[in-house]
């Protein structure tokens, strides 16, 4: 397990405290998952628990000493549906909204998490002011936080998650942690023997059929294989049965996501078309004067030449499905750009790539994609433009060009992307 | 001719990241189902288009032999890629952790040399449902890795020459490695389904409400 050290002396002999943390890979997957779905960043909190576990001492100079674990074990994920659902943009957090969103796994709160494409590995100001206010609120000293960053190349073959987590409410040194996931590690199927160790003693070999036949059915098989066989085997039909539960949930969301889907679009067309409507009717109105000499030919070219200027029409919310034109690059940036090498282009992950000129400080463009358009699992009114945009922290250069739906440049973070070969660190990271 | 660009979505990749994590002893791999998307496509039968395996502990690029065993893949099937999860990294200077993944194909640079890389550029497409199809290959993992204990041990099994003692060993074996399989698989793999499925009833409660809502506000126009 990964460790962090730190040293007191308590004054009864002095004791080590060691960190480890902790997740599965079917948490971590499903965050990477959670947020591969989201268009913007994607947070969440974790759930677990934090544990001290005292270990014997492990080496002579540690004689005299105990040696305690703290151990921070995330069991699993609460995704939020969307961002700012429980601070605003001062990073004020709503209490309330905060219970609503936890319900009653607030007491299994340790921590929270984000992820953020193509930023710096480290908390933005925002995200310190949330961290202070969630310790505080929730009471708990040692709150964590698990950032995840996304990069990738400059033409999108390869792509990057990297992740720290920080307890920020220790002092500088002891921030980090090390994240440990653990899994089948060694499936030691060498441990097998296939031969015993040489021996002709005659004692030994009558001791140990005589005893050893305790372990064996009549048909030779061992006893204890089968008793787990059956362990593995009612396992796996739960682990099928609940599947199956999920599998229906899915299919019944989905269902009921494109019902919410076709009445959103339904309304907007027929807000559209009684704004149509409206405006004809005020164009006739306006065409017929007092004298009421309205002459049903120019009237009738007048109404014809209506404008559909509009209310914002609802976007569709039709996944691009046709994938013969690659998906939406993000900005060019004129090459020598100096923000190209502080900025990268957001990319990837179905990114629409909506840069908001954010210094942490509220949305520029309050850009709602209008390209590339998503609905994420219970995010509602695709009208309310702020919730929907794209929040880039840390972003240090104004000079942000709007998107354009050009394919071809695309600005990776140049002096990080590994071309030939070794997955060593960025610079900085 | 190669790949233009792949589109893996969100629920595949979700698979292949599981796979990937399962362990950071062996390399897993696994293949990609799906199709070939032209400019006028009609429906077309899904169908393996690439494989896909894990680096744990190391670079993400293809070895040698990864690069002759896609170049070998693309003999039968010009548009077949392949896929790397590099995973289980760590800068042990700044406790950051890392996951990559990338995307290749294979090119011979000139008549007999050897084979090379080229790049595709790989896209995770957002699915906000996982298919049917997904969660199946989520649960069948568990389901491989006893089968290839059993395998394996059923060998062992059929050496008669073995003492008692070294039986009860391996019987052991067996017994340790299913467990390791369960704890460390099957466990997990059920708490993540059972909080999917908590977190499913939850957006549909929400999703009913929206409908209801918006029902009504479709009758008022």
């Amino acid at each position: 397990m990964g460790y962090s050290a730190c040293a007191k002396d308590c004054g009864l002999g002095a004791y080590v405290s060691i960190m480890a943390a902790s997740i599965s890979g079917y948490t971590f997957s499903s965050v990477c998952y959670h947020s591969a779905n989201s268009n913007s960043d994607h947070e969440g909190f974790l759930l677990g628990e934090v544990r001290q576990e005292e270990t014997l001492s492990i080496s002579d100079s540690h004689i005299g000493s105990s040696e305690f674990l703290n151990v921070i074990e995330v069991h699993n994920h609460e995704p939020c549906t969307q961002l700012f659902s429980f601070y605003d943009y001062a990073g004020n957090v709503n209490e309330e909204n905060l219970n609503r969103i936890l319900k009653d796994r607030r007491k299994n709160v340790i921590g929270w998490y984000r992820f953020r494409r193509n930023t710096q590995q480290q908390m933005s100001f925002r995200e310190q002011v949330i961290h202070k206010q969630l310790t505080h609120i929730l009471g708990i000293p040692d709150l964590v936080f698990l950032l995840f960053s996304f990069i990738s190349t400059a033409n999108s073959s390869t792509h990057a998650l990297e992740y720290v987590l920080f307890r920020p409410n220790r002092n500088k040194y002891n921030q980090r942690i090390s994240l440990s996931i653990p899994n089948l590690g060694n499936t030691s199927q060498q441990e097998y023997k296939v031969s015993s160790v040489p021996n002709t003693s005659k004692n030994y070999t009558s001791v140990i059929k005589e005893h050893g036949t305790e372990f064996f059915d009549k048909d030779g098989v061992m006893k204890d294989i089968r008793a787990i066989f059956q362990v593995y085997s009612a396992l796996q039909e739960r682990v099928q049965a609940v599947c199956c539960e999920v599998d229906q949930s899915e299919r019944v969301k989905e269902k009921i996501q494109e019902e919410v889907n076709k009445l959103k679009e339904e309304i907007t067309l027929r807000k559209r078309n009684s704004a149509e409507e409206e405006r004809r009717l005020q164009e006739a109105a306006a065409v017929m004067l007092p004298d009421n000499s309205a002459l049903p030919d120019s009237s009738h070219s007048s109404l014809t030449q209506v404008v559909l200027s509009g209310p914002s029409v609802e976007p569709s919310l039709e996944r691009p499905v046709n994938s013969s034109s690659p998906p939406i690059y993000s900005t060019t940036l004129p090459p020598d750009s100096p923000s190209a090498i502080l900025l990268p282009r957001p990319q990837a992950v179905g990114s629409p790539g909506h840069p908001s000129p954010s210094l942490g400080l509220g949305n520029g463009d309050g850009s709602s994609s209008d390209s590339l358009n998503r609905q994420a699992t219970g995010q509602e009114d695709q009208e309310d433009d702020d919730e929907d945009s794209s929040e880039y922290e840390n972003l240090v250069s104004e000079q942000l060009q709007p998107p354009s739906l050009t394919e071809t440049v695309l600005l990776g973070r140049p002096a990080t992307l590994w071309p030939d070969g070794d997955a060593h660190s960025p610079p900085g990271s | 001719m190669a790949v233009s660009a792949v589109h893996l979505e969100s629920d595949a990749f979700l698979v292949c990241m599981n796979h990937a994590l399962s362990t950071e002893k062996e390399e897993v791999m696994g293949l990609c189902i799906g199709e070939h998307r032209l400019a006028d496509m009609t429906g077309r039968p899904m169908r393996v288009v690439g494989w896909y395996h894990s680096h744990p502990h190391i670079t993400v690029w293809p070895s040698h032999v990864d690069v002759r065993t896609q170049a070998m893949y693309q003999m039968m099937d010009q548009g077949f890629v392949g896929l790397i999860f590099s995973c289980f990294i760590e800068d042990k200077n700044t406790k950051t952790g890392r996951v990559l993944y990338t995307c290749f194909q294979s090119v011979q640079a000139q008549k007999g040399s050897e084979y090379e890389r080229i790049e595709i550029p790989i896209h995770v497409v957002p699915h906000e449902a996982i298919g049917k199809v997904c969660l199946e290959s989520a649960v069948e993992l568990p389901r491989i890795l006893c089968q290839e204990e059993q395998d394996t041990y059923r060998r062992i099994h059929s050496l008669t020459h073995l003492d008692p003692i070294t039986k009860i060993h391996n019987g052991s074996v067996f017994t340790k490695n299913l467990c390791s399989q369960m704890s460390a698989i099957s466990g997990p793999l059920l708490q993540w389904l059972e909080d999917r499925l908590e977190l499913n009833k939850h957006s549909i409660i929400k999703l009913q409400k929206e409908k209801e809502r918006l029902t009504q506000e479709l009758a008022s126009l």
